[in-house]
């Protein structure tokens, strides 16, 4: 089959990225060895994507390097928070026992359950399994033998494991978040909860505790889930003086950056002086760079003079 | 250089002479330095398509953060039907076309930013920190860089991903079908018709 010029000039953006057939390439090269008007066409054609490349816009040199270390931050928070969660679910198999399936409940009974199991290990016991008992996991107080001469008395303090169910709607459930929430030792279940309760920070029992968890939880997964139900509240001024703390505190820059965004979505003049302080002491570029832009939009210098 | 460094450099070469599907089985298995060293491995072109497609370093940062947490968070998923490119960069460009879609929405975009030297081109303002002194790029005129960003604004989403992923990523079109679920012959479709949007846009320039 002969190349015609119609051929060339249609499969010609094949022909410079190398994705024509062998045999096809073969013969539009001869092609355009003996045709000056399609060789002019691939001139034309190479000329363009030069002018493409040139006019890439080029990264700047610290993106690639802020973007691994925010990686690396993120990465490390969930890895953490996977951790605790793979720790509690060696927890609950334990307070279930042998035999004890659990199927998917839902994750409120996995958080009523961790409450509950937190609540035990507190007390370090000496788990048993005791005869005839449904208990979860059972502690043994003390021994004694029996004054009838006959056997021991052993008492025993058990823990009950209880599936609770419901809605967000049903105050005894929120509770059991909100508590699970700032109280759990298990970030994993922290995280959890205080997503469940994102849906709901509307209400302002629940809005303090994400601000708690915002400001003073020790994991950076967990403030950062607290940071998203937050969102739709930047107008409300304490919670701009909460996020205007975290801008300046907070240890993770992914929380930091976040932080900017949610006051961001409301400008204020009163964001220029602790916009202005952040510049002053962050180390992170990305985080500069987001700060410099948000001030050159609000008119304002970088720096403090 | 101490015990705990040299650990850390011998498993950096260890990694790095092994191929990709052993990397991807212990990063599976919860290996920290297999999967930065995957990540390393594809990082840069991510980082490179997000910021041409977004044509913000801001919002190519963000890509990269959630792309790559997708990975970490879904790898165990991950069971080698397709290449770790096609799916992550299938990740990659959805999180890119939502973001092209959002900012359609909400117009946030403008093709202008004004400056105390007046309006200035979005594109001039990012290529400024970053350009130099390179005479082939001074030498491009503001016209024909302008008429260029217009243009592949003007391009359908999907024509504008094949075109990136072609023209700048120099991924086979058969590797981009995948990555965007459908068939080579439609990227190839794609590609053709983005070429001919440029070459009407830019024929009195080239």
């Amino acid at each position: 089959m002969s190349i015609t010029c119609d051929w060339i000039q249609r499969n010609l953006p094949l022909y410079v990225y190398g994705e024509l057939k062998l045999d096809e390439e073969e013969r539009a090269q001869a092609h355009l060895d003996s045709c000056p008007e399609c060789q002019g066409a691939l001139d034309k054609l190479t000329a363009m994507n030069q002018a493409l490349d040139s006019a890439a816009p080029e990264m700047p040199e610290h993106l690639l390097a802020s973007a691994r270390r925010g990686l690396r931050e993120r990465v490390s928070a969930v890895r953490e928070v996977a951790a605790e969660s793979s720790l509690w679910s060696r927890a609950i198999a334990w307070l279930g026992g042998p035999g004890m399936i659990w199927k998917p409940a839902g994750a409120l009974a996995l958080v009523a359950l961790a409450f509950y199991g937190g609540r035990m290990t507190e007390r370090g016991p000496v788990s048993v399994a005791a005869p005839g008992s449904a208990a979860a996991a059972t502690r043994v107080r003390f021994v004694e033998a029996d004054p009838s001469g006959r056997g021991v008395r052993i008492s025993l303090d058990e823990t009950r494991q209880r599936l609770v169910k419901g809605s967000l709607e049903d105050p005894s459930i929120r509770q059991l978040l909100l508590t699970a929430a700032r109280d759990a030792n298990d970030p994993g279940i922290r995280a959890e909860s205080v997503e469940m309760l994102c849906s709901r920070s509307g209400e302002s029992e629940i809005r303090d505790a994400l601000l708690y968890a915002v400001e003073h939880d020790a994991n950076a997964g967990v403030r950062t889930k607290a940071l998203g139900g937050l969102k739709a509240f930047s107008k409300d001024k304490q919670t701009r003086q909460v996020l205007t703390r975290v801008l300046l505190k907070d240890s993770n820059s992914g929380v930091r950056t976040q932080a900017i965004d949610v006051l961001t979505q409301t400008p204020s003049q009163d964001m220029v002086a602790p916009l202005q302080e952040l510049m002053r002491r962050e180390d992170n570029d990305y985080v500069r760079m987001r700060t410099q832009r948000v001030l050159s939009q609000m008119n304002a210098s970088p720096g403090i003079f | 250089m101490d015990v705990s460094g040299e650990l850390v450099q011998t498993a950096r070469v260890h990694w790095a002479s092994m191929d990709e599907s052993s990397l991807i089985r212990a990063a599976q298995k919860g290996d920290q330095e297999a999967f930065e060293q995957l990540v390393r491995s594809y990082d840069q072109g991510v980082l490179r398509l997000a910021n041409r497609l977004l044509r913000s370093t801001e919002d190519a940062y963000d890509i990269y953060q959630e792309a790559f947490l997708r990975v970490y968070k879904n790898l165990g998923n991950f069971r080698f039907d397709c290449s770790f490119q096609t799916w992550l960069y299938r990740i990659v460009t959805n999180l890119c076309l939502d973001a092209l879609r959002k900012r359609k929405v909400r117009k946030e975009e403008p093709a202008t930013i004004d400056t105390s030297d007046g309006p200035r081109d979005r594109m001039s303002l990012v290529e400024d920190g970053a350009a130099g002194n390179d005479p082939q790029r001074n030498l491009l005129s503001a016209e024909v860089k302008s008429r260029i960003d217009s243009t592949l604004r003007g391009l359908t989403p999907r024509e504008r991903m094949v075109f990136e992923m072609r023209h700048y990523e120099g991924m086979r079109l058969r590797a981009i079908g995948e990555t965007l679920g459908t068939t080579e012959e439609a990227a190839k479709n794609c590609l053709f018709r983005a070429t001919q949007k440029m070459r009407v846009a830019l024929g009195e320039f080239v």
